[in-house]
């Protein structure tokens, strides 16, 4: 019997020149937003490849050299793209997806798309990310506000209830008539996203990104049930189907519009980032202060038992600069971590926005599982920059240890080749689930929530006019 | 079949309905009578027990229909003044899918044809959408839909308001049958004549008091105009 009442409602939409329309521009949308999506994720993935494979071939083949020059010289890193990055590409476009790991900075991120965007930017990306969270929510509603209000206004409700139907069923048919609708026209956009996903990624990543996928579906899923619950609960509820209308699109303004802009001006409020002026100007600073090279060099000639510089029997420049990189690192770690831990207290307020906006808890879990936000940029900074230590420490010894000639010394490739390629793995599954267990969690009520209300809705308050 | 006991309602210090006290048997057909605001509609609700009762008891088959909402619908179809079906769906479509709904089962088409035939929905009718249709074409879906129900009692909104004579007279020939089939109709109407015409006995209602029940085969038009007249002056 329900699923007699989900057909009729199906049918229903099916004949509703509005529902074929806005269907089919949002279908158009998701499928448009994919194909950017993929173009973008194939040709930036095609640049890193080429580009690491160049920085790599340049290291390995920059000549006879002093190993600080070749410090000096520097590899650059970058931050892998996640096939699934082609439905959301997150804070990439802010945070940058490249870095110069060279001798004794820690360089900014470059290469960040937004700064080249012109203002139209600030509309929003289409996405196929910004399609599932804003757009599908927006058709949900309009294909279940009339679900019960309507037929109150013209009358069939009365039939209808006069058939002797348990209410319960009645709402559990035409919640699944508004997800019959849905799938109409998500199923084959996401056969058409999965075959882009194929196509973008070998096999490997394919399989590699499959739980992430799974757990992007459902929580695309939770938060779509959230607002068939919710619409159906306004629309069991209000008095008219224009009045469910009315406060349907009231809760998707705030929660797509104000709730974003709301959180993120109050979580920068709370949580002050410096300006990037301010940061540098700081961090010159700290670097400035450097460490004492007297005290280093006493403490060096009391290592090896000798009381003369000369008498060394290692190269003193090498251990001179191996200090100057701990001192400068540990600069960077202070502030580099005071800064990122700021961003993330950010990140966490406006996680809390999830309990009244929903799209605040799913923008969190599609950006995670992408592997597009904030936490995940961290993470590949952090193994930047390791690497950039590692590389630099590899240079500082061999010059420690070169022998002592006339000449400058001067390393080759035998050197280079010993420094590891640099590689980085996106974290497992269970970290972003981890990461995002708040939200999902937030997701989950929101669902359950809003299904249940329905539910209650539709038995307890559904009144036949 | 139908039965009212000192059946109440009031919305705050306004009485709709006071104690009406009513049995409609099967096979009868009761015409309620009464301007509007008279606790007729009120009544037809109460049975199908869209509002509650503020004292009173509403029984379907013996059923309080408070207490076994569901069940007693079993043996009721409705048929509101506004005969409302979706729209976009043809008559065949309306009746399958009320008629699946009523009977918890699905129903099989050529049964479903069957009834409009009976109902005498003209023939290629039922594939149309019913956003073409009268409202003499929609009454007759829905009393498909009573006969695909097997209902044992109908209750009836003012079903001949808005049509013309010769859809009312093939309306009040259809109800016949079925009251000639045994089911027990309650029709709240305006019309004397028809009320005359089909009804086994009327009831006069004036401001939520059931007035006076009469026979119909005791008295002829023009009296029962007279006695309609003389409770709505005093």
């Amino acid at each position: 019997m329900i699923s007699q009442i989900a057909k009729k409602e199906m049918l229903e939409m099916r004949r509703d020149g509005r529902f074929q329309v806005a269907s089919a521009i949002v279908l158009g949308l998701l499928l448009v937003s994919l194909g950017i999506g993929w173009q973008q994720y194939v040709s930036v993935n095609r640049q890193h490849e080429m580009a690491r494979a160049e920085t790599r071939e340049q290291w390995l083949s920059q000549g006879k050299k002093n190993p600080h020059s070749a410090a000096h010289y520097g590899v650059y890193a970058f931050k892998p793209k996640s096939p699934l990055s082609l439905v959301d590409r997150g804070a990439d476009q802010y945070t940058g997806v490249a870095v110069w790991l060279e001798a004794h900075k820690q360089n900014e991120f470059k290469y960040k798309p937004a700064r080249d965007a012109n203002t139209l930017a600030r509309f929003g990306d289409l996405t196929a990310s910004s399609v599932l969270q804003l757009l599908v929510p927006l058709l949900i509603i309009l294909m279940s506000f009339s679900s019960f209000a309507g037929e109150r206004e013209s009358g069939t409700l009365r039939l209808l209830l006069s058939m002797g139907i348990a209410r319960e069923k009645l709402a559990l048919g035409k919640a699944l008539g508004v997800a019959g609708g849905l799938g109409m026209l998500l199923v084959p956009a996401a056969l058409i996203g999965s075959a882009a996903l194929v196509l973008a990624s070998d096999s490997g990543s394919f399989v590699a990104n499959l739980p992430r996928l799974g757990w992007m579906t459902a929580s695309y899923l939770l938060y779509f049930a959230a607002f068939v619950g919710i619409s159906l609960t306004v629309s069991a509820l209000a008095k008219s189907a224009r009045l469910a209308l009315v406060c349907l699109l009231g809760f998707w303004i705030f929660n797509g519009l104000a709730a974003p802009r709301l959180f993120s001006d109050v979580s920068r409020t709370v949580h002050r980032t410096p300006s990037s002026f301010a940061f540098s100007q700081r961090m010159d600073g700290e670097l400035k202060k450097g460490f004492d090279g007297e005290a280093l060099k006493k403490k060096v000639m009391a290592q090896y038992g000798v009381t003369s510089m000369e008498a060394l029997p290692v190269n003193f420049l090498g251990i001179s600069l191996k200090a100057g990189e701990d001192h400068g690192n540990e600069v960077y770690d202070k502030l580099y971590s005071e800064l990122w831990d700021t961003f993330e207290a950010q990140n966490r307020l406006q996680q809390q926005g999830g309990v009244v906006a929903p799209l605040m808890a799913m923008r969190s879990v599609s950006m995670g599982l992408s592997g597009t936000d904030f936490a995940q940029f961290r993470d590949f900074s952090v193994a930047a920059e390791k690497y950039r230590r590692v590389l630099n420490d590899a240079m500082n010894d061999d010059l420690k240890n070169s022998p002592k000639t006339e000449g400058p010394y001067m390393a080759d490739e035998k050197l280079w080749s010993k420094v590891p390629e640099f590689a980085y793995v996106m974290p497992e599954v269970n970290v972003v689930l981890g990461q995002q267990a708040w939200s999902l969690g937030l997701l989950v009520l929101w669902a359950l929530g809003a299904t249940g209300m329905a539910g209650w809705a539709a038995t307890r308050r559904l009144r036949a006019e | 079949m139908l039965q009212a006991i000192g059946l109440s309602k009031s919305y705050g210090a306004q009485t709709a309905l006071d104690g009406l006290n009513l049995e409609v048997k099967p096979g009868e057909i009761f015409c309620l009578l009464g301007a509007n605001g008279a606790g007729k509609t009120t009544t037809i609700n109460l049975f199908l027990n869209f509002i509650e009762p503020t004292s009173g008891l509403a029984k379907i088959n013996g059923l309080d229909v408070a207490s076994d909402a569901l069940e007693t619908k079993k043996y009721i179809a409705y048929i509101p003044e506004q005969v409302s079906l979706y729209k976009n769906l043809t008559g065949l479509e309306n009746l399958d899918y009320f008629a699946t709904l009523a009977s918890g089962a699905a129903v099989e088409k050529p049964r479903l044809v069957g009834y409009l035939r009976e109902v005498d929905l003209p023939s290629g009718a039922e594939d149309r959408k019913v956003s073409t249709y009268s409202k003499g074409m929609r009454q007759k879906i829905v009393i498909a839909i009573a006969m695909a129900k097997q209902a044992k009692a109908l209750l009836l909104d003012e079903p001949t308001s808005g049509l013309d004579p010769k859809a009312s007279n093939e309306f009040s020939q259809l109800i016949r049958k079925l009251a000639g089939n045994g089911t027990a109709i309650l029709m709240a109407t305006h019309d004397l004549f028809r009320a005359k015409e089909d009804g086994s006995r009327v009831g006069i209602m004036r401001q939520g008091r059931l007035r006076q029940v009469l026979n119909t085969d005791e008295f002829g038009h023009a009296d029962l105009e007279r006695i309609y007249l003389e409770h709505m002056h005093d």
